[in-house]
């Protein structure tokens, strides 16, 4: 176990299954698949994995995003870091190409690819079109495709070992304003599950549901919370598809309070389709959800970081339910 | 002059030195064989074809120069508020170094006038310098860059979505690819309802991979649109050089597999981008369907911002650590700081007896000037309120706040 930086801790998963498997490929535009820890030697694919594995492409997000599923058809697991600009360039070839594909074909398709996106936006001036507040509930909502958004360095490891080991395609969401968190991570390989939630604190009161950049406004708010007296369960989503209802499910029969909250858009964002489940599943539960207005981010530091949800909003709307 | 340039004299309070200088020019022209044409549109010499910027008013040639300083010094400006000031908040993706482009290009378009007849101007992420040569408020630009309530969006927007549609400054663009093919849209529609307005897109080499450059294209050409794109190749996407994702020294090699004339100039030198533009913008009114101009030409600073930068020096030299791996050789960009945009021109105005070393020198002092003065005001004006963040997503009412529960 060592302290390393979130895309340490990725790009390690990567390497090892890229040593593994010859036949693995990486395609990105613009950021090196490079990264340094302290007391850990550089990563680098590009110079261990050489440029026929290892590719830097023109801006062209479709492309990268066909080509690993094309990859991946052929029998060559792959895998495409797909900068934010880029985030929703390949929806339609992951929608409607990707996602039909194994269902379409009876079941015959294989396609181990892995689309890594960022979905940035967690700092204020980046503005509306480098801001990603609805990629989450976009890729949530297709069949056929797994996915996930971790929010520890941990996770960002285990779950990149599972999606990359997976047979069904994963769109793996990057939430980059955490790219500044550092955590013990082992240097083992080790799969995060594809399907489970995390429990990221018990309580009995109420139960806080949120994923991704959402997360660390969630942990403080819970802080701050569990202060006041209050006992508050947060659950880390991880997984967006397939939802983890069962743990949902479980947590706000216990505490029939759920607070979701979303850095992403109110409306069909991750928060309603938690809501949805559990009402269906829970009797007498209250709900409240949190979440960044139905407005694109504003440039404008002032005006965005009001909308944005932090933990004061987050904490206030947690005493308002409980 | 024609009426038509006349019509596309950039904004200028300038009164700089007008015609002696100009009219001695011409007559020597005239004795060493130039043909002086009597209709007044044209003076030609021997070899030279298309050269439309001879025939500019000593006016209009200031002008040129004046805008290329504004950017210069707007850039340069806004780099050392971002090196020294701390309460700073703006940012940019700097144009220095590519002024002669954004200037050249928008000299031959129509500036001024009701919106449905002047020309329209997509830029990039890059924005600054198109804004300026399109004749955008420089104090309203500057206060949006620092998310001002009295910005020229509102704050909304900032760098990467400036926006002036009154001047045919359609705007910033954070992505790279869309605002091709929208451009080629309001290409359309000036055909469609016959009028002689141009649209322009600007580009940079980075546009080549996407999708959309070809689409626009190829669209622009099969209905011989009224579209102008102009690449400028400043050789870099960000950190990564263009042959990583061009197979073609010239990506104009490209553009003329499309069908579409094609030019390649040297971006540094305003006259020469001036000429290829005012032949393409010629074209387009004409119904001569699409041009695609590329110009050589280089960036001083790293893709965003000012690492590497130093106050009161100009351009931006070593490590970026945004780049991570790869950057540029600073023997690269000191070597293109050689063939500089500023003193290109200027040196052709002076050759031209436009002005002289004296006059240039002072006009880029006045120029400083209006530049020191457009960021004192604009850094004195109020910042947004937080609630307006709830609007102008549809063109009326407020949507609800979501972020408290």
């Amino acid at each position: 176990m060592a302290q390393k930086s979130w895309m340490y801790s990725v790009l390690e998963a990567v390497q090892y299954e890229m040593q593994q498997d010859p036949a693995m490929t990486w395609i990105f535009e613009l950021t090196p698949p490079v990264a340094s820890t302290p007391g850990k030697p550089v990563i680098n694919l590009e110079t261990e994995f050489g440029r026929k594995r290892v590719v830097n492409t023109g801006i062209d997000e479709y492309w990268m995003a066909a080509t690993v599923l094309g990859a991946s058809l052929a029998g060559s697991k792959s895998a495409t870091y797909i900068p934010y600009q880029g985030a929703l360039m390949p929806f339609e070839l992951i929608q409607n190409y990707a996602s039909k594909m194994r269902h379409k074909t009876g079941g015959v398709a294989s396609l181990p690819a892995v689309w890594i996106i960022e979905m940035t936006g967690q700092t204020p001036g980046f503005a509306q079109q480098h801001s990603c507040y609805e990629e989450d509930s976009y890729y949530m909502h297709i069949p056929g495709v797994r996915t996930v958004i971790p929010s520890t360095p941990y996770d960002a490891k285990g779950l990149m070992h599972a999606a990359l080991r997976s047979p069904d395609p994963v769109v793996y969401l990057y939430p980059a304003g955490l790219r500044t968190l550092t955590g013990e991570v082992p240097d083992e390989p080790y799969e995060v599950p594809l399907d489970k939630a995390a429990m990221r604190q018990e309580g009995s009161d109420l139960t806080i549901v949120s994923s991704g950049g959402g997360m660390p406004g969630v942990l403080e708010a819970a802080e701050t919370l569990t202060g006041e007296g209050m006992s508050v369960e947060v659950i880390d989503l991880r997984v967006l598809k397939e939802m983890d209802t069962e743990t949902l499910v479980n947590s706000v029969a216990k505490t029939k309070r759920l607070l979701t909250v979303d850095q992403s858009y109110y409306t069909l964002g991750p928060g309603a389709e938690v809501v949805a489940r559990v009402a269906e599943n829970v009797e007498g539960a209250r709900f409240k959800r949190v979440a960044f207005p139905d407005a694109p981010p504003p440039a404008s530091p002032e005006m965005f970081t009001w909308m944005r949800p932090n933990a004061e909003g987050i904490a206030g709307a947690a005493r308002d339910l409980a | 002059m024609t009426n038509e340039d006349n019509a596309h004299t950039l904004r200028c309070d300038d009164e700089g030195p007008r015609s002696e200088s100009r009219r001695g020019f011409l007559k020597l022209a005239a004795l060493t064989g130039a043909v002086v044409s009597t209709t007044g549109s044209r003076a030609l010499a021997n070899g030279d074809i298309g050269f439309f910027a001879k025939d500019l008013s000593d006016e209009k040639l200031i002008n040129m120069y004046r805008t290329i300083l504004r950017i210069r010094w707007h850039e340069r400006t806004q780099a050392d508020q971002m090196l020294t000031n701390p309460d700073y908040r703006g940012y940019n993706h700097f144009y220095a170094g590519q002024e002669a482009v954004a200037t050249g290009v928008c000299a031959a378009l129509r500036n001024d006038g009701p919106f449905d007849q002047i020309d329209l101007v997509y830029s990039t992420h890059r924005p600054s310098g198109h804004a300026i040569a399109k004749g955008v408020d420089i104090p309203k630009m500057v206060a949006e860059m620092d998310f001002r309530a009295t910005g020229m969006n509102g704050g909304y927007g900032a760098e990467m979505h400036i926006s002036d549609p009154s001047v045919g400054f359609i705007g910033a663009d954070g992505m790279v690819g869309p605002g091709h093919v929208t451009a080629a849209g309001s290409a359309f529609a000036f055909r469609a309802r016959g009028s002689d307005q141009v649209s322009v897109a600007f580009a940079g080499d980075g546009t080549y991979a996407t999708p959309q450059f070809h689409s626009a294209l190829n669209n622009a050409k099969l209905l011989d649109l009224p579209f102008i794109y102009v690449l400028e190749n400043n050789l870099y996407h960000q950190f990564a050089h263009y042959s990583y994702s061009c197979p073609h020294k010239n990506i104009a090699d490209a553009a003329a597999a499309y069908g579409i004339a094609t030019e390649v100039v040297d971006g540094q030198d305003v006259i020469q981008v001036y000429n290829a533009a005012k032949e393409a913008v010629n074209r387009a009114r004409s119904g001569g369907g699409p041009t695609f101009i590329e110009a050589k030409t280089y960036r001083y600073y790293n893709h965003w911002g000012a690492p590497g930068a130093k106050a009161g020096e100009l351009g931006a030299f070593g490590y970026d650590p945004l780049a991570i791996t790869s950057f540029r050789p600073e023997r690269e960009v000191r070597a293109w700081m050689q063939r500089d945009p500023v003193d290109i021109s200027r040196k052709i105005l002076v050759d031209w007896g436009v002005i002289d070393d004296a006059r240039a020198a002072e006009i880029e002092e006045e120029v400083k000037a209006e530049i020191a003065s457009a960021f004192e005001w604009a850094l004195s004006q109020p910042l947004c309120t937080p609630e307006d963040g709830l609007r102008h997503v549809f063109a009326e009412g407020t949507v609800p706040a979501r972020q408290f529960g």
